[in-house]
Parts: structure tokens; sequence; C-alpha cells
């Protein structure tokens, strides 16, 4: 039975752990912070717009429910991706990581069609209190996943390329790390956001 | 050091993170305080995530000390947040 965690091919280092799983966790650490203030900034002004839109008149949960189970099934595919090389399947792997770049895709799509929405309704970065904070937060978030995207196409070129076999897969496993994490933030943002507001 | 570990069930983990989002939605609907519910739901699924997705039950602690101090930092920013700018949620959720 395989590792489920192990670095492949790994340099000897001080830790005893891959430098660049170890700045994987580091930028984590640090993004946690980072949306953390973007998430209690949100909290704190969302009710103090003068001026409407309010995020009760605007948002839609149903829509955004159907996000987040693709947000959820795209971490299962990614987690898969992994398992597959792990047992030596490179052509399963890149089938997963191809269906979990899709996910992310039909998720940006997903958003596309909540900002238009809202925009329509007049809600936007400069409309007031709720517009700056919530746009600001969803849209880094969004933007992080279209780098989780990016960062998926990247790997699986170079798994086309023969680059990624079951002895040295952690290009796949440091990009499931940062997507799973994205995952996370928006498991928080889908509660405290949709959720929570009336 | 890497020990070999058994595979986490990937499947009873995304059913389990399905299920809970359900049971907030749901829990929306109902004439329930939703904090106190709601809160617990969402970390419960966070932290399935970190710890089998991401294996920070199987992994180095280091990486789980990595994880934490940003969690800590993440407390220390909405604790001074609450302190200035009062209980954040209690003016828009009753």
């Amino acid at each position: 039975m395989s590792d489920i965690t192990a670095p492949q091919e790994i340099e000897p280092t001080a830790l005893g752990v891959d430098n660049r799983k170890l700045a994987v966790w580091i930028f984590i650490a640090s993004e946690v912070m980072f949306f953390t203030g973007l998430i209690v900034t949100y909290i704190v002004m969302r009710g103090r717009s003068t001026t409407g839109p309010y995020p009760e008149e605007v948002l839609s949960v149903p829509l955004v429910a159907i996000n987040t189970f693709i947000l959820l099934s795209s971490s299962f595919t990614m987690v898969t991706a992994l398992s597959a090389i792990q047992r030596g399947d490179a052509r399963g792997m890149r089938r997963w990581l191809i269906a979990t770049a899709v996910l992310g895709l039909l998720f940006l799509s997903g958003q596309a069609i909540e900002f238009t929405t809202l925009f329509r309704d007049g809600a936007s970065l400069s409309s007031n209190m709720f517009g700056a904070t919530f746009f600001t937060l969803t849209g880094f978030h969004g933007m992080h996943v279209f780098v989780g995207v990016l960062w998926i196409g990247f790997v699986l070129a170079r798994a086309f390329r023969g680059g990624v076999t079951p002895d040295n897969h952690l290009a796949v496993e440091l990009v499931g790390l940062y997507w799973h994490f994205v995952d996370i933030v928006w498991i928080i943002i889908f509660t405290v956001v949709y959720l929570l507001r009336m | 050091m890497e020990t070999q570990h058994t595979k986490p069930n990937y499947i009873a983990v995304f059913i389990a993170l399905v299920i809970l989002t359900a049971a907030e939605v749901t829990v929306t609907y109902l004439p329930v305080p939703r904090l106190p519910i709601l809160i617990p739901l969402s970390i419960t699924k966070a932290v399935l995530v970190v710890l089998f997705y991401m294996h920070l039950k199987y992994d180095r602690r280091l990486f789980s000390g990595l994880f934490l101090i940003g969690v800590f930092g993440a407390l220390a920013v909405i604790i001074s947040f609450t302190l200035l700018f009062g209980p954040p949620l209690l003016d828009t959720v009753k």
C-alpha cells in the first residue's frame, strides 16, 4: 500500500520535509489570515449600508448551493486524482484532474451568473458597504479558483509529457492542497455570507 | 518518520460534506437560531476537508502546526474585530 502523504524523491532538508510542500503550507497559513480579514470585514460592514440593495434582498441561496455542491465535488475529484497516481494509474489521474478543472470552471460560470444578476439588481463594488465587501470577498475567492484551474492546467501539461509518475507526484499533491484550501474558504463563505444573513 | 497508512474513505468524506451542506440549508428554513447550529456545521465540514482531503490527520505534525498558526492568527483577527465593532453577527442575524 502506498503512502498517502510521503513526498517523492525528496532532497535532504533541515526539517526533513520537501521544501516545496513546506512552502505551500506556509502560503496556506497566510491565506487563512488573508481570507479571515476579508470575511470578518464583510460581517462587520454588510449591516452598515445606508442605501440598498441589501444582502437579504439580492443574494440567492439556491444558485449558490448548486455552486457549493460543484466545488465540494471538485475536491473529491482532486483527491481521487492523487489517489489514482499513487496507485500507478496515470491515465486515471489525468482524467480526474481534467474533471476537477472542469468543475472549477463550472463554479466560476455559476459565479459569473450570480454576479451578473447582482449587477442587474444594482449591487456592485461601489454600490454600498455590502457590495464593496461582498464583491471583494467573493471576487478574491473566485480569483483563487481561477488560479487553481491554471495550476491544474500546468500540472496536466506536465502529466501529459510524462512528468508525473507514481514515484514523483508531488505536483498533484501540492495543487491538491491549494485546491482543498480554496474549497474550505468557500465552505466558510457559503455559511457566513449566504446562510447566516437573515 | 513517514509511515504507511490505509487511505481514508474519500467517498464517505464527500457524502458527509454533502449531507452537512444539505443540513445547513435545511436549517435556514426552520424556525431555529441559525448561528449556534450553522457555525459548528460549517467548521465540521472545514475540519473534514483539512484532515482527510489535505491529509493533515496522517501527515507530519509540522504542517498541522503551520496551519494552526494561521488559524490562531484568524482567531486573533476575529476577536479584535469583535472588540472593535461589537458582536459582528448580531446586527443582522436574528
